[in-house]
């Protein structure tokens, strides 16, 4: 709001008269303004137009700004295919799950160690930032996983996220600036730290919390890295994962393509898929449009929270 | 004297005695704050002690322990490192691509986030903005499978349009060369976090005093030079901490997942960095000591770069995070 109001003076001053200089700035910053706006949304919504058209048809070109043979074919693919339904599954239930406990948890350790009169705070601080700035790395990561036993359960997803260093500090800082009277008259009424936490500090910190449930969840919904390397089972497979299998399937394809005796071999393949409808393309795009579809619902919802948020931290920070 | 120190005594208990009260009376508080160390210490600590992998011959049977017990080797893993036929190629990819990011994706937020706040109509300002963070959220996954649908040779969208408009006469091996890999990955991170960061630096330009903006109208600036030396002057300081912290940032994590995922036979030898190479020979090969050890090599150029950045910062900007 306050940058609106900047703004305002600063762009109402010129209106007074335009002068040449103001035409060309602004004829600039709206050709950026659409110049992003294309960039960022014709990609995905291309992929949606190809997502509803028939396989062997998307894959002669040409198709720009509307499916040419419209079918919803490729979604039931997706939608009845035995390995994809069951990641999306693990997906979910990473991301409901991973999600709650992880801001839970985050949440309840910030609001102790955000108390100033905490008896070994520099200690417990110091702690804090290093284990932010130091890291063992990948591979000792692997080895801990594996030694205590997460390592190909579905827990490996779950356990190491449940506690994260900067969303601790983004909250601390948010619990800090709650006044204390708030906390002091429920106190006075009997209240306990428990009572406190779930009845008064919850619902007063609902954009910071917010905020960091949607990183928690985005990261779950998109990460595929625990399942390459920490998982094994097919069962753990999430759709990211499954996403990253196909994409690496189109990927050969065109390095095969690259070299003129192979892509013959490949031409053929694509004849002998010439009855059905669908391709590893279009099947390809509807996948990617499922994976985005929630991600694209929810943030522009919370976006008043998240931008709170950022700030909060860079200040702070 | 011997008074003196009775009474410091005396004091050093009551502290002592105070501490311990203050202890009894926040006692959920100290056991929060226990399970919080206990869990820094399993995920974070033991890793990092994990790094002394990178010092001996780790046997994976010996457990955790390992780290410790295996036979230690001095700088054998590094001294094979220098001399592997793959450093030289990884170390020169490692740095052309983050001093590359450092030219060309840490200064486009900052003009994308100066000409937004130039946009008059709120409306369209919200709506672009809005949009600019979609990609972020995006997996790169997920841009990987864009990049594949817009810039395979067969019928990817953008060879097509580049051919309609007669810009190329035959569609280009983008995904599939090494000569493109550079390119394509910088004007994808760009696509991907400039409007992201661009948060950052309007929130900063939020913050600049609208009455200088006033002032200077009534100095009849015009507003070329207002924003050179009014919104630019007032928002150095958050770009310096931007710079230093992503310089941090540029070499360590943000560049793997890119480049591990859009990594192929073909372009390799521009898309293989240090982290990926460490993930290779330590999880894939099972080598682990030998990627530990990459893994520490990578972690200290980065931190000599974050030194060296924030030395630079304090002499051009007068501000350093430390």
């Amino acid at each position: 709001m306050a940058n609106s109001k900047a703004a305002n003076i600063h762009n109402k001053a010129t209106k007074i008269k335009k002068t040449p200089e103001d035409i060309i700035i602004n004829v600039v910053v709206y050709l950026i303004c659409a110049i992003v706006f294309i960039l960022t949304v014709y990609p995905f919504y291309y992929c949606v137009v190809i997502s509803f058209n028939e396989g062997n048809d998307a894959s002669l070109g040409g198709i720009f700004w509307w499916p040419r043979k419209p079918t919803l074919e490729n979604y039931e693919q997706v939608f009845k295919n035995k390995k994809l339904m069951p990641a999306f599954g693990v997906t979910i239930a990473r991301t409901l799950i991973g999600t709650v406990t992880s801001v839970l948890f985050t949440g309840i350790i910030a609001y102790g160690l955000a108390h100033k009169e905490l008896v070994f705070r520099n200690f417990y601080f110091t702690v804090l930032i290093i284990a932010m700035y130091v890291s063992g790395g990948t591979i000792p990561t692997f080895l801990l996983y594996k030694n205590i036993g997460l390592y190909d359960t579905f827990w490996v997803y779950v356990v190491p996220s449940l506690f994260g260093i900067w969303n601790c500090i983004l909250m601390m800082n948010f619990f800090r600036e709650i006044p204390a009277s708030l906390e002091e008259s429920a106190r006075i009424d009997g209240a306990n730290d428990v009572t406190i936490f779930f009845r008064i500090i919850i619902p007063v910190s609902m954009p910071i919390l917010a905020t960091i449930a949607l990183f928690n969840g985005v990261g779950h919904w998109n990460d595929w890295y625990a399942t390459a390397f920490y998982t094994k089972s097919r069962s753990l497979q999430t759709a990211a994962s499954q996403l990253k299998e196909i994409i690496a399937q189109s990927n050969l394809t065109a390095i095969t393509s690259a070299n003129p005796a192979m892509s013959m071999e490949n031409a053929q393949r694509q004849v002998e898929g010439a009855t059905q409808n669908f391709t590893a393309e279009t099947i390809r795009m509807a996948t990617m449009v499922v994976t985005v579809f929630p991600i694209t619902v929810i943030y522009p919802f919370l976006q008043k929270y998240f931008v709170k948020g950022i700030m909060i931290g860079s200040i702070k920070g | 004297m011997a008074q003196a120190q009775v009474a410091k005594a005396a004091q050093r208990k009551r502290d002592r005695q105070y501490v311990f009260r203050k202890f009894k009376e926040q006692t959920t508080l100290q056991v929060l704050a226990l399970i919080c160390m206990a869990f820094l210490f399993i995920f974070n600590y033991i890793p990092m002690v994990g790094l002394t992998m990178a010092f001996n011959n780790f046997k994976p049977k010996l457990g955790l322990m390992g780290f410790f017990t295996s036979k230690w080797v001095g700088l054998k893993w590094f001294i094979e490192l220098f001399n592997d036929s793959a450093f030289w190629p990884l170390l020169v990819n490692t740095i052309s691509l983050s001093a590359l990011r450092l030219i060309f994706t840490f200064p486009t937020p900052i003009l994308f986030a100066l000409a937004l706040n130039e946009v008059g109509n709120m409306g369209i300002k919200r709506v672009v903005q809005t949009v600019s963070y979609l990609p972020h959220f995006i997996s790169w996954v997920v841009t990987q499978g864009i990049l594949v649908s817009f810039l395979n040779m067969q019928n990817g969208v953008l060879q097509q349009m580049m051919l309609n408009f007669g810009w190329i006469d035959e569609a280009l091996p983008i995904m599939t060369s090494a000569k493109y890999f550079w390119g394509m990955y910088i004007l994808t991170d760009i696509w991907k976090e400039t409007g992201w960061s661009a948060i950052i630096f309007l929130a900063a330009i939020t913050g600049v005093d609208p009455t200088l903006y006033e002032a200077a109208v009534v100095d009849g600036a015009s507003r070329m030079q207002r924003i050179w030396h009014i919104t630019l002057p007032s928002i150095k300081g958050t770009i310096s901490i931007m710079l230093i912290m992503s310089l941090g940032g540029l070499i360590g994590g943000a560049m793997f997942e890119p480049c591990y995922l859009l990594y192929n036979s073909l372009n390799a030898s521009k898309s293989e960095i240090l982290q990926t190479y460490t993930l290779k020979v330590g999880l894939t090969q099972g080598r682990y000591s030998y990627g530990t050890a990459v893994g520490l090599f990578q972690s200290v150029i980065s931190i000599i770069l974050v030194l060296i950045s924030n030395q630079a910062s304090k002499w051009i900007s007068g501000i350093g995070l430390f």
